[in-house]
């Protein structure tokens, strides 16, 4: 099941999602994912908005940056869109079989 | 010397190209446009899962074919006054479809044959008469 980000904005019920085709969209709307590191300002909005392209395509981007920016714990947010915007990618490569995997842990 | 910086960094490849490269194997195990592009992204994993499934039948299919023909010729020996010779037992089970099944096949193997060495060594070893407590 793909993961998906809910909550509620003026009534509204909002999923958010990214799909392979929302994603294309998304680069050729310029956007890249390595910017969140370099320019986490300009792009964390962009990764917001691409968002909505699976449910919510013609929610305005006015609209969007509204919701964006009542938005709380924008970090956390951050950490899941990224998380989020990996899996149609992740969910195309093979899981290497049972016994063979690596392990790995993360140090920061 | 002197020349201008020049941007060495490898070409970047995106999401985009990277889908269009899979997206033609996709097709072929019978994955929609509109399932790969816009449905549930997870739905590949489960396509390729069950692609691997269809294979697995298909070559257990074909063993079993094989296994009639062989018993088939093996009756119309007769008929093509066929005589002598050593004959090859069928196999035993469908040939492996990736190296990682041979490898589990070949470890199976090896613990099988095991348990069959430690299996004939303790009943060869109940037969004898050893003397109880050792010295």
């Amino acid at each position: 099941m793909a993961k998906q980000l809910v909550f509620e904005y003026e009534g509204v019920t909002y999923t958010l999602e990214y799909t392979r085709k929302s994603i294309e969209q998304m680069e050729r709307e310029g956007f890249r994912p390595q910017d969140i590191v370099d320019k986490p300002i300009s792009t964390l909005p962009a990764l917001f908005a691409g968002a909505f392209y699976a449910h919510h395509r013609f929610v305005k981007r006015e609209k969007v940056d509204e919701i964006f920016a009542q938005m709380g714990d924008k970090e956390a947010l951050l950490e899941k869109l990224a998380e989020m915007y990996q899996d149609p990618i992740l969910t195309l490569l093979e899981e290497p079989a049972e016994g063979k995997k690596i392990m790995w842990e993360a140090r920061w | 010397m002197g020349g201008a910086l020049v941007d060495q960094s490898p070409p970047h490849i995106t999401y985009t190209e990277q889908f269009y490269e899979v997206f033609p194997y996709y097709l072929s195990i019978g994955m929609t446009y509109d399932q790969f592009w816009n449905d549930d992204c997870y739905l590949a994993k489960y396509y390729r899962e069950a692609q691997k499934l269809r294979e697995e039948r298909a070559n257990v299919q074909a063993w079993l074919q094989g296994a009639y023909v062989y018993i088939a010729l093996d009756r119309l020996k007769p008929i093509f006054g066929l005589r002598g010779g050593r004959v090859e037992p069928y196999l035993e089970e469908p040939l492996p479809l990736t190296s990682q099944e041979a490898e589990e096949r070949q470890r199976a193997k090896e613990e099988q044959n095991l348990k069959k060495a430690v299996a004939m060594f303790s009943a060869w070893a109940a037969k004898l008469d050893l003397p109880e407590g050792g010295e």
